[in-house]
């Protein structure tokens, strides 16, 4: 693994997203749009509904979408000879996934922070201090984990990219009703515990309603997300080696 | 003609893996490329047979030599150069290059060479410039020594112009151009430069050839493969033709039409195959 690589790689990725306008939309402009939509449609208390209990649910899945936006950036740059080129070089596959899984951890943060923001806006209220917000960040950079190692399959199994957007779909569905902001029955919790958006979403409910940090409720949600991410991109790195880059 | 897919079938299956060579690291060796019987197969999909795309291809290049693959669309020149840089695993065989043998000393060949991939394979979202850069960088190079390569190069080649602007607006040739100077950034020991002149105007063929001439005078191997008879003809030291997966014959242009009493290169390939190199396979 080398620093230098690894900064150059990651560069040109977060390049990628600024320039790319259909990127900088999923990855930033999306998150913002999805909170203030769903600010207005389901923040009015006639509804029955609670903008508080929903919110932890749009951080999860504003993380999400990164399956999305890894699957087609890694089936396009392999459509175009990206891949086979960076193969020349002296950098190894390590260097290429630690900039990837990097410049996903920035944005997923810059995620957090858009929807966060625009939640405050919108009259959510935190019970949670600085450190349980910090604590939050870093659960969710934990969980975009699994989502790069979900979209590192998808472009494994995609012939292109316009396939890799409809397949990615698959996992993104699941995680979507299953783990986000549509409340969960007892028997959707079934399914819902073998995704790792449910225990992300679990925990930030447990966060920003005021629960003790050490908590064995929010201890075994970050158990959970970790072993989860870690299995999960680590099972997308092999995979796409397999498979993927060719 | 190799499309014979019936008895490769069958012939596949006892294919010899490949010879791992007893000297895989020998940075003394005399020659920058050695092929002995290289041999590649794509393995059919279920249905469908194998395909032959490189059989029994033997050569060796010398240090600072300018070797043209030469050969008509879908004869095997890519499909060699990608066993030679790492992009493809041989079938059989054994292939060397800068005394690494393409198997267990990838690492190293990757340190040394560069590759000019036929169709242009750049970001479209970052400069020509930050394209450079990054490979650049890819290599370990400082920035400054970047910077001074990439002005250098930029002129010679003509791309300074448009080098600040996003490579998304480039034309074909300026691509083609970019694409040279980026595999050719970190001044490799070994150039693979996989017909590189491909839809470029004459203009530009003419400047790229040249660019690839000044080359020699560094002392560099290039691996050259072309379709283009005059390129081979102008440029290289020697010249392997191949054709089919096969290789026909090889040797210096001028001694290959001496020897067969032709005009140019068309023509050998001509007598050989009894067709033109431009009619494809």
């Amino acid at each position: 693994m080398n620093t230098q690589r690894i900064l150059a790689l990651l560069k040109m990725e977060l390049y990628k997203i600024i320039r790319e306008p259909a990127y900088l939309f999923l990855m930033l402009l999306f998150p913002a749009v999805l909170t203030i939509t769903f600010g207005f449609a389901f923040g009015d208390p006639e509804l029955g509904m609670s903008f508080n209990f929903m919110a932890p649910g749009l951080f999860s899945y504003a993380c999400i979408f990164i399956i999305m936006t890894v699957a087609q950036s890694f089936a396009d740059f392999r459509e175009q000879g990206l891949l086979k080129r960076l193969n020349t070089t002296p950098m190894s596959s390590t260097d290429f996934m630690a900039s990837n899984i990097l410049s996903n951890m920035i944005l997923s943060m810059l995620q957090v922070v858009i929807v966060y923001v625009l939640a405050l806006l919108f009259g959510f209220n935190s019970n949670s201090d600085i450190v349980g917000i910090l604590f939050a960040f870093l659960l969710m950079a934990l969980f975009s984990l699994s989502s790069v190692g979900l979209g590192l399959i998808t472009a494994s199994i995609s012939k292109s990219a316009g396939t890799a957007t409809g397949l990615s779909f698959i996992f993104i569905l699941p995680q979507m009703f299953f783990g986000t902001f549509i409340p969960i029955t007892s028997t959707t919790r079934v399914i819902a515990v073998f995704l790792p958006s449910y225990y992300a979403t679990d925990a930030l409910t447990s966060i920003f309603g005021g629960a003790n940090l050490l908590s064995a409720n929010i201890l075994i949600d970050f158990a959970f997300i970790a072993i989860f991410s870690i299995v999960i991109v680590i099972l997308g790195i092999l995979i796409f080696k397999k498979y993927g880059n060719k | 003609m190799i499309k014979d897919y019936g008895s490769d079938k069958k012939m596949s299956t006892k294919i010899k893996p490949y010879e791992k060579p007893e000297n895989i690291i020998n940075p003394n060796s005399e020659f920058s490329i050695e092929v002995q019987n290289l041999r590649k197969v794509f393995r059919g999909k279920k249905g469908y047979d194998d395909v032959i795309a490189v059989e029994d291809v033997s050569f060796k290049v010398k240090p600072g030599e300018l070797f043209g693959f030469l050969g008509p669309n879908g004869a095997g020149k890519t499909t060699t150069i990608n066993m030679l840089i790492g992009l493809e695993k041989p079938t059989s065989g054994t292939a060397i290059v800068n005394g690494y043998d393409v198997y267990d000393g990838l690492s190293h060949i990757k340190e040394l060479i560069g590759v000019c991939p036929q169709e242009p394979s750049v970001f479209k979202f970052l400069t020509g410039i930050e394209n450079i850069e990054l490979f650049g960088k890819l290599h370990l190079m400082k920035k400054a020594e970047i910077t001074d390569k990439t002005n250098k190069l930029l002129e010679i080649l003509d791309l300074s112009k448009a080098s600040r602007r996003k490579t998304k607006g480039y034309s074909g040739g300026m691509l083609r151009q970019l694409n040279m100077i980026i595999s050719l950034i970190h001044d490799p020991k070994i150039a693979f430069l996989d017909e590189p002149t491909v839809g470029m105007d004459p203009r530009a063929r003419r400047g790229t050839w040249e660019f690839i001439g000044s080359l020699k005078t560094k002392n560099k191997t290039i691996f050259l493969t072309t379709h283009y008879i005059e390129e081979a003809e102008v440029l290289c030291d020697r010249v392997a033709i191949i054709d089919y997966g096969k290789l026909i014959e090889i040797g210096a242009p001028q001694d290959l039409i001496k020897k067969y009493e032709v005009k140019n290169l068309e023509e050998v390939f001509m007598k050989i195959t009894g067709r033109k190199i431009m009619e494809g396979v």
